[in-house]
Parts: C-alpha cells; sequence; structure tokens
C-alpha cells in the first residue's frame, strides 16, 4: 500500500514542508522559497494523477500501432498552466521583495509590520 | 414597480420613506424661516452656548478623530487591548490564521 | 454571425485584449489612452448589460469555447463535457453586471485621479486585466478555468495594490496580499487536483451530478471553503484586507471589492450549486455562521477605533462580508428542508444576494469619496482633516448617500438587504440577529465619526485653497450613486426582478446542471465513467 501510493506521500510531504517554511521563516526570501516547494508539489501531484501503469505518452502520431494504454493528457494541460502562473508569481514575490528591502533595509518579516492594528 | 416588498413577518415602502423625508424637511423648513436675521454680530448675541460652561479659548473648536468614541474605547479596554494585539501586522502570522482556520474546520469536517 | 450568441466570450474577450493593446494606444498620447479606457469600459459594461437582459428574458445561458458552435456542450458520443463552457444564470449575471459597473466607475474616476504619475499605460493595462479576471471568475464553468481566472485577478491586484510604490507600506501591503493569497491559490489547485483524481471531471455542472458526501469531497470543500473565504476577508483570515484597500488608489481598490465579491460568488457556487444536498455535513453551514459572525463583529469594532479613512473602510469591508457570510451559511442550513427553505432559506439566499450588489455598490462609492478626500487634503489621516463639506459639496453629498446606505439607514438599499438577512437569521437562532444588529449599529457610528470629522466642523485655514475634485472624479462617483439610488427607489422591482430569480437560480442545483449538460444526459452514464476514471487513479 506504501510503495502504490509512495506519490501522494511524497506530495504530502512537500506540501507542508513549503507550508512550514510559509508560516516559521523569518527570511522573505525563505519564505518566497517556500511558496514555490509549495507549488511545485502541488504540480507534482497533478502530474501523478494522470499515471496510469505502462501507459504511453498521450500523442496519437507517437504511439505504437494498435496502443490504447496511455496516460491521462488533461492533468498534464492542467500542469502546464499551473507552472507558468507560478513561475510569474515567483517573479513577482522576488521583486515585490526587492523593493521591500529597498524601502526598509531589512528582510526580516518581523521588522516589517508599519501597517498595524 | 411602486409597490411594496413584503418579507414573512412584515413589509417595506420605499415610498412612504420618502414622503417622511419630504415632510420633515418642510417642518425643517419652517422652523428656519422662523428664525430672525436682526441679531448683532460681535456681542453676546453671536457667542456658542456652551451649557453655561466657559468656551475654550482655542481658534479650532473641534473633536479629533482619535478621541472620538473614547468612553466606548474605555469600557471595552480588555477586549480591544486582546483584539489589537491580534493585528500585529507580521505576514506569516496572516499565514498562521489561515492555516488554523483551515485545521480547525478540517477536523469539525472529519471527526 | 449572430453576434448576440457571443456575448458571453465576448465579456470575457474584450477586457483581455483591451488590456494587451492598451500599451501600445497609449504610446499614441496621453489623450488616446484616456479615451481608449473611457470607450472600452463602457463597451464592457454594454456587453455584460446585454448578458444580462439575454439571461433574464431567456434562461440559463452557456457558452463552448472552441466548439463548432456556441452550444454545443455535448459532443456526439461523449457524456461529459470536454470543453471550456461559460455559464451565466440570473445569479451571476447579475453580479457580473454590477460589478462591470463598478470597473467602470473605477475606470472613469482614475482618469484624473493618478494623473500625476508614470507608469500609467500600465496601470490601465493591469485594470483591464483585473477586470477581465474578475467577470471572468463569475461567468465561468468550469473550475480549472476558475483556478486560472483568480491568478489573473490575484496578479493584476498584487501589481495595482503596489502602484506608489515609492511608499513603503504600499509594498508591505502587496506582499501581505501576496502571501495568503498564494498559499489559497495552492489550497484550491490541490482541491482541483482531488476532484479530478477522484471524479474525473472538472466541469461545474459534470462535478454536480457526480459529486458523492465521502471524505475527498468534505475535504475539497474545506479548502475551497477556507481559500475563498479568506479571498473574501473573513475574520481570522482578513488582516490584509485593510492593508491592502486603504494602500491602493481609490480606483483600484473598487475593483478590489469586486474581486472579493467574485471569489464569494463562486464559493456559493460550490456550496449551492454544486454540492447542494450532497454536502453530507452541517458542519460547513455553521462553519460559515460562525464566521460570518465574528467578521461582522470583529470588522466593525476594529473600525470604530481606526483613524485612518480608507482603513476604516477596509474593516468595514469585512464586517459587510460577514453579512453575507452568514445570510449563505443560513441558507445552506435550509437546504434539502422544503418546509425550511420556504420559511427563511430563500428569503436568507436573496437577502445576501441583494446585500452582495448593495456591497459592490457602495462600498465602492466610499472608497472613491476617500480617495477624493486624499487628493483634496493630502493625507488619509482623519485627525488633520475638518470642515471639507464647505469646500466639497458634491462628495459630502456623495459620501452622506454611501455611508446611509452601508449603516442600513432607511429608505436606501442597504436597509432592505439587511432587513431580509435579519429576518431570515432571526429564525435559526436570535443571537445571529443581535449579531448583525449591534454590527450595523456600530457601523452607523464609524461612519457618523467619519462624516463629522472629515467635512463637518469649523473651516482650517489649511484647506483655504481645497476646491472640489475633478468632474471625472465626480463622474465616476455618479456612476455608483446612480446605481444606489435607482435600487433604494425600486425595492420591490429589484427584489422581483433581479434578486428573487438569482435566489431560486442558486438554490436550484438541478436546474444548473441541466442548463449546461441538457439534462436528457443519464446520470448512471456519467457517473459510472467518473468512478472507473476514479479508482484507477487511487490505485495506480
Amino acid at each position: 500500500m506504501i510503495s502504490a501510493n509512495l506519490p501522494y506521500f511524497v506530495f504530502a510531504v512537500l506540501f507542508l514542508i513549503g507550508l512550514l517554511g510559509a508560516l516559521l521563516e523569518t527570511n522573505l526570501i525563505k519564505i518566497g522559497i517556500a511558496i514555490d516547494v509549495m507549488e511545485s508539489a502541488a504540480n507534482m501531484f497533478i502530474i501523478v494523477l494522470g499515471y496510469r501503469n505502462g501507459g504511453y505518452i498521450p500523442v496519437k502520431f507517437l504511439m505504437p500501432e494498435g496502443v490504447t494504454n496511455f496516460v491521462l493528457p488533461t492533468p498534464q494541460a492542467l500542469t502546464l498552466t499551473a507552472i507558468v502562473i507560478a513561475l510569474a508569481t515567483s517573479a513577482l514575490m522576488l521583486s515585490l521583495i526587492v523593493m521591500l528591502y529597498r524601502h526598509y533595509g531589512t528582510l526580516d518579516v518581523r521588522e516589517i509590520r508599519r501597517l498595524r492594528g | 414597480m411602486f409597490s411594496s416588498v413584503f418579507s414573512g413577518a412584515g413589509f417595506w415602502d420605499a415610498g412612504v420613506w420618502v414622503l417622511m423625508f419630504v415632510f420633515a424637511g418642510g417642518y425643517a423648513w419652517l422652523i428656519r424661516r422662523a428664525g430672525r436675521s436682526d441679531y448683532k454680530k460681535g456681542t453676546d448675541q453671536d457667542e456658542v452656548y456652551y451649557s453655561g460652561n466657559v468656551m475654550p479659548d482655542v481658534d479650532v473648536f473641534t473633536v479629533p478623530a482619535s478621541s472620538s468614541y473614547w468612553g466606548f474605547r474605555e469600557a471595552l479596554k480588555a477586549y480591544y487591548s486582546r483584539l489589537s494585539a491580534m493585528h500585529t501586522g507580521v505576514a506569516t502570522e496572516y499565514v498562521g490564521w489561515f492555516v488554523l482556520t483551515g485545521a480547525v474546520i478540517l477536523v469539525f469536517v472529519l471527526v | 454571425m449572430n453576434l448576440m450568441n457571443h456575448l458571453l466570450a465576448l465579456a470575457l474577450a474584450v477586457p483581455l485584449l483591451a488590456a494587451f493593446a492598451t500599451p501600445l494606444i497609449a504610446m499614441i498620447s496621453p489623450k488616446a489612452r484616456n479615451m481608449w479606457v473611457s470607450c472600452v469600459s463602457a463597451l464592457i459594461t454594454l456587453i455584460v448589460f446585454g448578458v444580462l437582459c439575454r439571461v433574464l428574458s431567456m434562461g440559463t445561458q452557456v457558452y463552448v469555447m472552441g466548439a463548432p458552435s456556441w452550444n454545443i456542450t455535448l459532443p456526439s458520443g461523449l457524456a461529459i463535457p470536454v470543453r471550456i463552457i461559460l455559464e451565466a444564470d440570473a445569479f451571476n449575471a447579475l453580479v457580473a453586471f454590477i460589478a462591470s459597473l463598478s470597473s467602470l466607475a473605477g475606470a472613469i474616476y482614475g482618469l484624473k485621479f493618478v494623473r500625476k504619475f508614470t507608469g500609467l499605460e500600465f496601470y490601465s493595462a493591469l485594470y483591464f486585466l483585473l477586470t477581465a479576471g474578475t467577470l471572468g471568475m463569475i461567468l465561468t464553468g468550469d473550475l480549472f478555468n476558475f483556478f486560472v481566472f483568480l491568478e489573473i485577478s490575484s496578479v493584476a491586484s498584487f501589481g495595482l495594490i503596489a502602484f506608489w510604490r515609492d511608499r513603503p507600506e504600499a509594498v508591505e501591503a502587496s506582499y501581505k496580499y501576496m502571501l495568503v493569497s498564494q498559499l489559497a491559490a495552492q489550497l484550491v489547485l490541490v482541491a482541483l487536483a482531488f476532484i479530478y483524481g477522484r471524479y474525473g471531471v472538472l466541469n461545474m455542472a459534470a462535478f454536480s451530478s457526480v459529486v458523492q458526501p465521502d471524505l475527498v469531497s468534505k475535504v475539497v470543500l474545506v479548502f475551497i471553503l477556507v481559500a475563498l473565504g479568506m479571498k473574501c476577508g473573513s475574520f481570522p483570515m482578513h488582516m490584509w484586507m485593510p492593508d491592502a484597500y486603504a494602500e491602493a488608489p481609490a480606483s483600484v481598490t473598487v475593483l478590489l471589492v469586486a474581486m472579493s465579491q467574485a471569489s464569494l460568488v463562486v464559493l456559493c457556487r460550490f456550496c449551492f450549486s454544486i454540492y447542494g444536498t450532497a454536502m453530507g455535513t452541517s458542519v460547513i453551514p455553521w462553519a460559515l455562521i460562525v464566521l460570518g459572525c465574528l467578521s461582522m463583529f470583529g470588522g466593525v469594532s476594529m473600525a470604530v477605533v481606526q483613524h485612518e479613512v480608507k482603513r476604516l473602510m477596509g474593516y468595514h469591508s469585512v464586517s459587510q462580508v460577514g453579512y453575507m457570510l452568514t445570510a449563505f451559511g443560513v441558507g445552506m442550513l435550509a437546504l434539502g428542508d422544503k418546509t425550511a427553505m420556504d420559511g427563511f432559506g430563500v428569503t436568507a439566499v436573496a437577502g445576501g444576494i441583494y446585500h452582495m450588489i448593495n456591497y459592490i455598490l457602495y462600498k465602492g462609492l466610499l472608497f472613491l469619496c476617500a480617495g477624493a478626500l486624499y487628493m483634496a487634503a493630502g493625507s488619509r489621516d482623519l485627525d488633520k482633516m475638518g470642515g471639507l463639506a464647505r469646500k466639497m459639496p458634491l462628495t459630502s453629498a456623495l459620501f452622506l448617500i454611501a455611508a446611509a446606505a452601508i449603516s442600513g439607514l432607511p429608505p436606501f438599499n442597504g436597509f432592505v438587504s439587511k432587513w431580509m438577512i435579519y429576518e431570515s437569521v432571526y429564525a435559526v437562532h436570535p443571537i445571529l440577529m443581535v449579531v448583525a444588529l449591534v454590527s450595523s449599529v456600530l457601523t452607523l457610528a464609524s461612519f457618523v465619526k467619519v462624516y463629522q470629522t472629515a467635512f463637518l466642523g469649523p473651516e482650517r485655514e489649511q484647506f483655504a485653497q481645497t476646491h472640489e475634485v475633478p468632474r471625472a472624479m465626480i463622474a465616476g462617483m455618479c456612476v455608483l450613486a446612480v446605481a444606489i439610488v435607482v435600487l433604494s427607489l425600486f425595492p420591490s422591482w429589484t427584489v422581483n426582478t433581479l434578486v428573487r430569480p438569482a435566489a431560486e437560480a442558486l438554490v436550484n442545483k438541478a436546474s444548473y446542471g441541466a442548463a449546461v449538460m441538457g439534462g436528457a444526459l443519464s446520470c448512471s452514464a456519467v457517473f459510472s465513467l467518473a468512478l472507473v476514471s476514479g479508482t484507477r487513479a487511487f490505485g495506480c
């Protein structure tokens, strides 16, 4: 049971690592990396969901004759979209961190709290 | 189009309220018309009545926003000190509240 | 080609195209950019108004992206919809129209509000992207399409909140919002992956016809509830809202308000149209009610003590969203029970929907007035303002309309929707109505404070040179004020023509699925297909 569901356990561990990083880290860049790890874990989960044992790639003209066993293509499309979104948001987050460093002079998230109360 | 909205227990009609505002406005206009414009400026007739007390000698007499509702805030000081302490402004604590809420609801749903 | 058939797709395509064309048009001249922004915003409002009229006269509209014809939802031989489907019923179309009105108001207002700053071509492009994302979230019928539009609108809003990037607080607000927003989006993505793995469908209507109350569905619903509740701003997860709403330019805050309501629209879709009676647990409605009550009271009690105008209004946003969450939670409690539904359920849902559209309108107007105060007084701090009603009579009159509407004063529209909510939540437990009433009183108290300190009072000498804000800004505010006044003076028309059909469309899960999938579909065929793919996924 463990070996059959190993990808799902790996996804859970990676997602929790990312979540704990976003919660407990105090350096802004480490928080950004943790969000990135979380996004990669979610993308990996979607890919793994589409896998079928012994399946071929889901491209009709690249499969040998008479093969009907292929991995699902929809999760691959979903993951491509999600990877692009993760890339864009990571870039935006890093640029915001650069601007925050220029304004506040520190990367410690506990110091960046002018908006409170 | 001009009918009332009925709920289970009562009804609401906007026309009645607009009519009431018209009447109230008319009454206010009548009262204002009864005022007199022949008062002498600069004498006691022009002074603000401050319940018989002496008017403080300031240029601008206003209550700033930070001092309004002082009594309310003092009475609820215990509640407000804890509530304001919750809003620290640290970004990772925002994430923490989010995860905490999700965990509590998940526990209640699954158990 | 009958253009009226393609209105739904145009409602998404026009803002997207305009967003990417804006930097090119802005290279001609600033005047060309201003004309482009105002014309395209008016066009978007007209298109969505056309969608609303079509839906109210002809029933639920669907649109299939990429098919040979716009209404082939089930291609021959297939039992589930395989293409991305846009869907507009009475609920969607109403909220989309009000969101497009607020986008129009913000665009016209922004013509003069941000005039003195650079980077305006990117501001307008991001503004159209945020509009496209909001309309996409509301009008979509596919779950992954919702995720994509959620991210589009989120990324556009991160950029727009940090527009005044020389202010450290603006960048800080954008970063904090980005952190929680990314976490919520990842939770939504994991929930969608769960749905795909278990059921094999990602279309909302197809999912609604196969969902069963098992472990995976419950976990999915909790993830979606928490993530979308955070985007709306419910109490424990609301702390980004006052920061982001305060630091964004006022014309952007109007769209942020519409975006939070778009997430609430999808949350209602999930709870009513997709899950409905298949929720299997009454924890979720009670969770919504508890979150709603906490938001109502916590939000408004934090708002009363603020002295910065837009931060105060941001906390009020938290409180108003609490009203809607409580109303929808009460409606969900009554699902499945016919007498309860007729007694208070449909009224609760109708009150929630009416409050949603009222909230977008009066909150937008409040933020635009706060922006006008910022422009006139140079600061958002209420301690530094005073006596501005003499210099800005139009702004103070519009602020009075919006403040009376949000406090629930008769005869404004805020009163009617709050009254419907009070009467229906009383049927569940009187304490909910007490919390709602106390929050209304505190809302009135804080807006009396704002009006008194900002507009009334003696003249200050530092405002001797202040004058009324430019006419474009007044025009933007009047768009929303006219909508508020129309909704206030004709409440029965609004409730009977707009709100009740929306409530009936929302609670009627069967008609939602039938509108997309044609109704003649055999449920068992879909279920067996989904079950086969599901069991093979989780045992490979």
